[in-house]
């Protein structure tokens, strides 16, 4: 492998680690939302919203 | 039966983004001009699109809560839930956008930013959106989903002229694939693992809508609760 290729292939790799790291960043940050407001509920005595079940 | 679904539903995605990336990597051949560099089209563009698509689902929430508001504040909420998610999950899509394109356009111009049509355009619309949502952290009162509304309509009007824009300009980014001048289009043997790759992010932002949309049902069911206990204090 040349040099060019080297780089393409380690930009290509930058480009797919960003993406997946947004969209797992963003589903884990979803995820503590979600368990902070069940949590929220629990204190509150309210159910799940019907669309939720 | 509503679970089993939701399952399925999330182990199909979840093996169409493995197919796609499969099909990026090792089915799709090397560009003859951009070589490896190339594969990075196959998340890039379908990012764009489906964040095209889920600000346009905002912008029917926004329009929803603005026409129920009054008469039907059950259908407004869930119209807001709906604007909220498509706003929330198209600037994610649009931070995609934003970071890949750059480190595509290192190693294709050399450099990582230009102020051209295509690219200011795509900036301006991820700003709006996220004044968008910074309006929805921040403000509070009972006219900040009006307010939200509002914003989220305008900032949709921005979505058609981001498309456009290297169709009336002919600048930097490269002119368009599909949908352009005589001659655009792909080579099917890069064509399919592209349509894989839309139908895959396609599928998964649709999964994290869902998923964003029924968070923020609880937050406004939450929020009831809490107005509700207050006044009974």
């Amino acid at each position: 492998m040349d040099q060019a290729a080297i780089l393409d292939h380690q930009f290509r790799i930058a480009a797919y680690v960003v993406t997946w790291t947004i969209q797992l960043g963003y589903v884990a940050w979803l995820a503590m939302k979600w368990r902070a407001q069940k949590r929220e509920a629990e204190r509150l005595g309210i159910d799940r919203p019907k669309t939720l079940r | 039966m509503k679970k089993i679904a939701i399952s399925l539903y999330v182990a199909v995605t979840i093996a169409l983004l493995i197919w796609g990336y499969y099909q990026a990597i090792y089915v799709a051949p090397n560009d003859a001009m951009q070589g490896e560099i190339f594969r990075i089209i196959y998340y890039h563009v379908p990012s764009a699109i489906v964040a095209f698509f889920f600000f346009a689902v905002s912008l029917i929430g926004s329009i929803g809560y603005l026409a129920f508001k009054r008469s039907s504040p059950g259908r407004a909420q869930i119209a807001d839930a709906w604007a909220l998610a498509g706003a929330e999950v198209g600037v994610v899509f649009c931070t995609v956008v934003l970071i890949t394109g750059p480190i595509w356009g290192r190693r294709a111009w050399g450099i990582w930013w230009t102020w051209d049509a295509r690219l200011t355009t795509t900036l301006v619309l991820w700003l709006i959106y996220m004044s968008y949502l910074l309006l929805r952290r921040f403000a509070a009162g009972s006219q900040m989903q009006t307010l939200a509304a509002v914003l989220g309509i305008f900032g949709a009007l921005d979505v058609p002229i981001v498309y456009m824009s290297n169709r009336w300009w002919r600048t930097q980014h490269p002119a368009p694939v599909f949908g352009g001048a005589q001659g655009s289009g792909m080579a099917p043997s890069m064509l399919h693992p592209f349509l894989w790759n839309m139908l895959a992010w396609f599928a998964w932002g649709v999964l994290i809508l869902g998923i964003r949309y029924a968070v923020e049902r609880h937050q406004q069911k939450i929020a009831a609760a809490e107005a509700l206990a207050a006044l009974e204090a």
